[in-house]
């Protein structure tokens, strides 16, 4: 079945729920209306002859001038091998999103992805907290104004640029072996000890 | 950057070529230190017990048959201490040397070079450890269990350095020849566990709690069928004194307990097996498994103490090939030289003249090669082997070596019975068997030959 | 030699046997540094093969153990985030002295390739103190084992019994 067959059984079933399908036709997307994600998701997993059943991708856009942020799921039948995507847009705001962790399982870890970088609150889901970043960072990185809260417990993000410190370092370095060289003064021994 | 040239660690003179000084003092210290640790056991053992030191000093000029009885105990505790320092020498050096043969032997198997900076062939790396290893840092966790951390690896060292006490080197050296020898050395290893369930537990760290646990369970459950194997040459010799049982054997192959009883073959063969699984030796060595437990109930052990684990471990392979050599494979009988010629050399006299002297050497020194040709085949074994899980480990030992061990333990009475009606049957098996054992040896020289160069390979000794 | 400084006298003072005794008992430190398993990302892959056959790290005495109790150096392996920085910093501290660090790779070294990413510490020196700074991505075998070789020469040229680290020697923290 071709994605655009997929797309008249969702168009038949929801009606204006579901949005038109985009051009060009590679990875062709319909945008769905955030409330009634979750039974257009159990629609496409459990009908037969769809059977969706499976979540290959879950993540989302940042779009700060449309201000939204697109949830952007990529569906796969292993039965069929048919694929559809669909997008859910949120508002930028505040992002709130049904979840679909009851459809797919895999959606669990997914979402919290989405939560961590997005932002994205997905309600229903059991567990929504961080997955990679530490469970107190502060900010979501993926969004096109997020600002870096300039390092984390107390280890700095600032640093020389290598090539700069390596120059610094050898100037030293040499500038000690100058002094050196040169007749040094006789209590100067001990300012002399070797920097390590 | 003007940085100053590399001081490198190499003491080669070229590329591939060890310095002459090296490699002469590698083999001064490689060949002379055990040398000479066993020239002292030689020569003390014997002269540790009371009438022989009474005579010797005696030679000596000093007369001690006019001192008190204290005066003699004290003198005869002098001599033993001396020589329980010496056993221990020996023990922690042959631990030493093993883990530089272990290491050089796993690192040709693993197609690596393995230790060659510090002494020639890296001789000297084990010192270089242990040096290392006493100049760090000696932490306890802030929660573990201060005197139980601390106790514990001195657990281990006891009931390894009690082993020695009634561990054979020759045919009148041993430290005391216990009626109940291989008892009480099955005994003294179980102390091992104590420590090591100690060490685990006091650690208080999850990691090193589950290797203690299961280092436990391997060593507990392991003793029953070591324990069945080693009543099969008790049967045979009829007792339990170590030497007892190497007297009851002959020193010709077919004279070998292993190599007469087909039974007591299947036996040494569990007993193998089972030793492994005590001295924590890969396949079993799970309670130690880096890539599952850290270093299982090592993981919070450091400097000295740690080297005090390594140190029991890599001696227990001294002291498992040693017994197995003594119950199943002669021990230190020297060919042609049986009792009567040790009792001629022995003489009437208060002591004994150089022939004795001469034999026991050459006891010794068929007992020390016999036990390192069984340490190089468990060094072999681990590293060709891949670790067993430990369920699989607990069902080899309950299901298949405990029956196999008393199949093993009731024919041999039966074979016992056999030999008492039909003297005959003994040589004719053991004729057999070795017939049997040599034929072995050929086809798995053959089969290995076949296989190296079935890909193309060659036997290459170069590169040692 | 290790010399002993006397700044009151303004000169260096050679005590020879003690410098002798300093020389032995480094190099046995030297010839037996155990090494912590730190390996992250893709220079994990080439430290395993720094200990493989080929370039055989084991000939120098450097094994690699799990624990941090029984290392007496860390290599520092691959990209550090944040939250590893912070358990690298455990590790570091569960070490006993006299322990060394060794930072293998771009990543450790100043962050590398991901020098610009939000949750990338920009270098393992920010947190613990390091010895030697191995450069590459990842370093050949040839490379790290240099990187070994340099450890060993500062080892051996430390007057060992006053080998101490100063509590936070992290830089730019």
């Amino acid at each position: 079945m071709t994605t655009h067959e997929i797309h008249e059984r969702l168009k038949a079933r929801f009606g204006d729920d579901v949005g038109p399908l985009s051009e060009p036709k590679i990875d062709a997307f319909c945008v769905v209306k955030a409330e009634r994600i979750v039974e257009v998701s159990r629609f496409l997993a459990a009908e037969p002859g769809l059977e969706l059943d499976f979540l290959e991708d879950l993540t989302a856009v940042d779009w700060p001038k449309r201000n939204v942020i697109e949830v952007v799921y990529h569906l796969l039948s292993y039965r069929h091998r048919h694929s559809i995507v669909l997008k859910v847009e949120a508002d930028r705001a505040a992002p709130v999103v049904p979840t679909v962790e009851g459809v797919w399982k895999t959606a669990n870890w997914f979402e919290r992805e989405v939560y961590d970088l997005f932002g994205v609150t997905f309600t229903g889901h059991p567990d929504l907290r961080r997955l990679m970043l530490p469970d107190d960072w502060v900010g979501h990185p993926l969004r096109k104004d997020y600002q870096e809260a300039g390092g984390w417990h107390g280890i700095s993000n600032v640093r020389e640029n290598p090539l700069v410190e390596l120059k610094r370092l050898d100037d030293q370095r040499r500038a000690e072996a100058a002094a050196k060289a040169a007749p040094p003064a006789a209590p100067d021994a001990a300012a002399a000890a070797p920097k390590a | 950057m003007n940085a100053p040239a590399i001081k490198n660690q190499d003491l080669s003179k070229g590329p591939g070529r060890t310095a002459r000084g090296v490699v002469l003092a590698t083999l001064a210290v490689g060949f002379g230190l055990p040398t000479i640790l066993l020239a002292a056991v030689l020569v003390l053992s014997p002269l540790s017990k009371p009438a022989m030191l009474a005579a010797a000093l005696r030679a000596a000029g000093v007369d001690v048959s006019g001192w008190s009885q204290t005066g003699q105990y004290a003198l005869w505790l002098v001599a033993m201490a001396v020589l329980a320092l010496i056993l221990v020498s020996f023990g922690a050096v042959i631990s030493g040397m093993t883990v530089w043969w272990e290491m050089r032997v796993s690192a040709r198997m693993q197609s690596r070079i393995g230790y060659n900076r510090v002494g020639a062939a890296g001789f000297f790396q084990w010192i270089a450890d242990a040096v290392k290893l006493l100049l760090k840092e000696d932490l306890i966790p802030a929660d573990a269990d201060r005197l139980l951390f601390r106790a514990a690896p001195y657990f281990v060292l006891v009931g390894f350095a009690l082993v020695f006490v009634a561990l054979p080197f020759g045919e009148s050296l041993i430290a005391a020849d216990l009626n109940v020898g291989i008892f009480y050395i099955t005994a003294v290893t179980a102390l091992v566990v104590v420590g090591i369930l100690v060490a685990g537990w006091s650690s208080n760290s999850k990691w090193a709690l589950f290797g203690g646990m299961r280092s436990a369970a391997q060593v507990i459950s392991y003793e029953i069928p070591a324990g069945l194997a080693v009543m099969v040459p008790v049967l045979m010799s009829g007792t339990l004194s170590m030497q007892g049982i190497i007297r009851s054997q002959g020193a010709w192959p077919w004279e070998w307990h292993a190599l007469t009883n087909p039974f007591a073959l299947v036996a040494f063969a569990i007993f193998f097996v089972a030793q492994l699984a005590e001295g924590n030796r890969t396949p079993f060595d799970l309670p130690e498994a880096e890539s599952e437990l850290v270093a299982g109930y090592l993981s919070e052990y450091s400097a000295f103490r740690f080297a005090l684990f390594f140190l029991v471990e890599f001696g227990n392979l001294w002291v498992m090939s040693a017994i197995s050599v003594t119950l199943f494979f002669g021990g230190w009988q020297v060919p042609f030289a049986g009792p009567a010629v040790f009792e001629a050399a022995r003489g009437t006299g208060d002591l004994p003249g150089l022939g004795w002297w001469g034999l026991q050497l050459a006891s010794m020194l068929v007992f020390v090669a016999k036990t390192l040709v069984l340490l190089n085949v468990v060094v072999w074994v681990r590293w060709t082997l891949p670790r067993i899980r430990v369920d699989q480990m607990m069902s080899l030992c309950w299901k298949y070596l405990v029956p196999f061990a008393f199949v093993c333990f009731v024919a041999t009475l039966l074979w016992q019975i056999l030999v008492a009606r039909v003297p005959a049957t003994a040589p004719v098996v053991g004729g057999l068997m070795l017939v049997a054992a040599v034929v072995a040896g050929f086809s798995f020289l053959r089969l290995t030959r076949r296989n190296i160069s079935a890909v193309g390979d060659r036997v290459d000794f170069t590169n040692w | 030699m290790a010399a002993r400084m006397d700044p009151g006298i303004g000169g260096e003072v050679t005590l020879l046997h003690t410098s002798q005794l300093d020389n032995l008992i480094n190099l046995a430190r030297a010839s037996s540094l155990y090494y912590l398993t730190f390996g992250l990302a893709c220079c994990g892959i080439e430290l395993m093969q720094t200990g493989g056959p080929r370039a055989d790290l084991m000939r120098f005495g450097a094994i690699p153990r799990a624990s941090p109790r029984q290392a007496d150096f860390m290599i520092v392996a691959g990209t550090l985030t944040y939250k590893m920085a912070e358990r690298a910093r455990l590790l570091y501290d569960q070490m006993p002295e006299p322990k060394y660090v060794i930072s293998m790779g771009s990543c450790s070294n100043c962050g590398g390739l991901f020098q610009l990413g939000y949750s990338v510490c920009k270098g393992v020196d920010k947190v613990i103190p390091v010895d030697v700074y191995v450069p590459g991505c990842p370093p050949r075998p040839e490379a790290l084992t240099e990187g070994l070789l340099r450890l060993q020469e500062i080892v051996r040229s430390e007057p060992w019994s006053t080998k101490r680290r100063p509590a936070a020697q992290a830089e730019g923290a």
